[in-house]
């Protein structure tokens, strides 16, 4: 018979490394002649997006056209250290400092511009440095770029972004744990087929609260994905270990998510800004993938009674847990 | 001389392009075209046909490159990432993929591409199932294929280059 259930999981997590783990990000935005932007910093994509974000945050804070920006990232000989990818901190951490350091550097502009145009109240936006009262004062990026050169004003700024938390407190465990946290709540349903212990994920919800999201879509894929390795480590994934040694090191034997297995992903965005991400931005990177196997295992539960207390519930265990559950309840009657 | 000795002639079509080779008999349609050829698109991943890293078309069907010898390609039609398109002149596949972000890392995205376009071949307009079906060789740890599937049903409505 199959079954189906609803099961939710939630979490939290900080993000950055916390717990008084040095934590700082950087990045160094230079101005050329030309107008056009060139960014380093030692923070690396590796296919989560980053760069895409980075270059939105710059072009924001210029009023610069995202594809007048040159990005150079993780160059040990010409970027600075912003740490690892990694605890979720990306966005939040560099994609601050890249902040801080563009809004130097335009600063420096807006003076130059302030003197050039005789008006205080200027704007940076498409690629022009304008006055909002009166928008026919205006000089473009390009022009005023070349003005701060000529004035010996400053194009470089590098900025660092400290998230270092003090630490709780050893005897109670009370205090600064992270900088920041981020929430997600994911429901899932399964259908079960009590007679082969197969399940099948048929949709996964998933509500994340990311502070602000930069790129809507980069979020949802990130949260597909999260998902997808989620429900790997909850039903498939399982190294197996002899005398050391790992027994099943090819695809064949470690199973992984393939295209049939994932559920149809329902993604809702959350936007509680943190005070010190970039416009409130957190992380979402690994918060994605937490919350999917409680969901799947509370479902599983839900449906057919039984409580899976080892990953992976795949069919084997899953299979025996149900017998064992029918076992027992025949001992009772 | 030396260097002939052992080898054998694989005259085939690779990406429009009548081509030929010396090729060790043992060597793979993958090696081939990646040290031979130099189409480093191809991936190389785990080398037995799990993962789809190194999907090309040979005679409009999606082969794990891995898995075929290259002389079994003598005669044959192969196309691989590089003849789908290029920087300035983007597949309607290849544009789909970025435009609905159905990229992350990469390392799969030539086989998947090289897959959905077998797929669009046999059929214009597949369905979720159907896209869920053409792409099960071809493995993604970034992703979760949810933009991937979006990806190749846009490319369809586009139909494909053909």
């Amino acid at each position: 018979m199959k079954k189906r259930g609803i099961g939710i999981g939630s979490m939290f997590y900080g993000i950055g490394y916390g717990f008084s783990r040095q934590d700082i990000g950087a990045a160094t935005v230079e101005i050329c002649e030309d107008g056009s932007v060139i960014v380093r910093s030692g923070e690396v994509d590796y296919g989560q997006g980053s760069d895409t974000i980075f270059c939105q945050i710059i072009a924001e804070e210029l009023g610069v056209d995202y594809a007048e920006i040159k990005l150079i990232t993780a160059d040990t000989l010409t970027t600075p250290n912003a740490g690892p990818t990694s605890a979720s901190r990306v966005t939040y951490v560099t994609g601050k400092a890249m902040m801080k350091a563009a809004t130097e550097v335009r600063e420096t502009m807006r003076e130059v511009a302030e003197e050039k145009l005789g008006m205080q109240d200027l704007m940076f936006a498409n690629g022009q440095v304008f006055s909002m009262s009166h928008p026919e004062k205006n000089i473009s990026f390009a022009r005023l770029a070349k003005a701060t050169h000529l004035a010996g004003r400053s194009v470089v700024a590098t900025a660092w972004q400290d998230i270092t938390t003090k630490d709780v407190d050893p005897e109670t465990g009370q205090g600064d744990a992270y900088s920041t946290y981020a929430w997600a709540s994911q429901i899932a349903v399964v259908e079960v087929d009590t007679e082969t212990g197969k399940i099948e994920v048929l949709r996964v919800v998933a509500a994340h609260d990311v502070g602000k999201a930069i790129n809507p879509k980069n979020v949802e894929a990130q949260i597909e994905g999260g998902v997808a390795t989620g429900l790997g480590y909850a039903l498939e994934e399982q190294i197996l270990i002899n005398k050391g040694i790992v027994q099943n090191t090819t695809l064949s034997e470690y199973m992984v998510p393939t295209s049939m297995d994932v559920p149809v992903i329902e993604s809702h965005i959350v936007e509680v800004p943190a005070l010190e991400g970039p416009y409130g931005a957190k992380g979402v990177g690994e918060p994605a993938l937490i919350p999917t196997a409680p969901a799947i295992l509370n479902a599983i539960a839900n449906a057919v009674g039984v409580r899976v207390t080892a990953l992976p519930a795949n069919l084997e265990n899953l299979h025996r847990l149900i017998r064992e559950q029918e076992n027992n309840n025949k001992d009772k009657s | 001389m030396t260097e002939t000795i052992g080898k054998t002639k694989l005259t085939f079509t690779v990406n429009g392009r009548e081509t030929e080779v010396l090729v060790d008999p043992s060597w793979t349609l993958l090696r081939v075209l990646r040290e031979s050829l130099g189409l480093t698109g191809t991936k190389r991943g785990c080398e037995e046909g799990d993962c789809g890293l190194c999907t090309v078309i040979m005679e409009d069907r999606a082969v794990d490159s891995c898995l075929v010898m290259a002389l079994q390609a003598q005669g044959k039609t192969v196309e691989t990432i590089e003849g789908m398109g290029h920087e300035h002149a983007l597949h309607p596949l290849q544009k789909a993929f970025i435009e609905e972000g159905a990229v992350q890392c990469g390392f799969c995205t030539p086989g998947m591409i090289m897959s959905s376009e077998a797929l669009l071949r046999q059929n214009t307009h597949p369905t979720v199932e159907e896209i869920k079906v053409g792409l099960s060789g071809n493995l993604c740890r970034c992703t979760g294929y949810t933009k991937i599937f979006k990806a190749v049903a846009k490319g369809s409505e586009s139909g494909g280059r053909l």
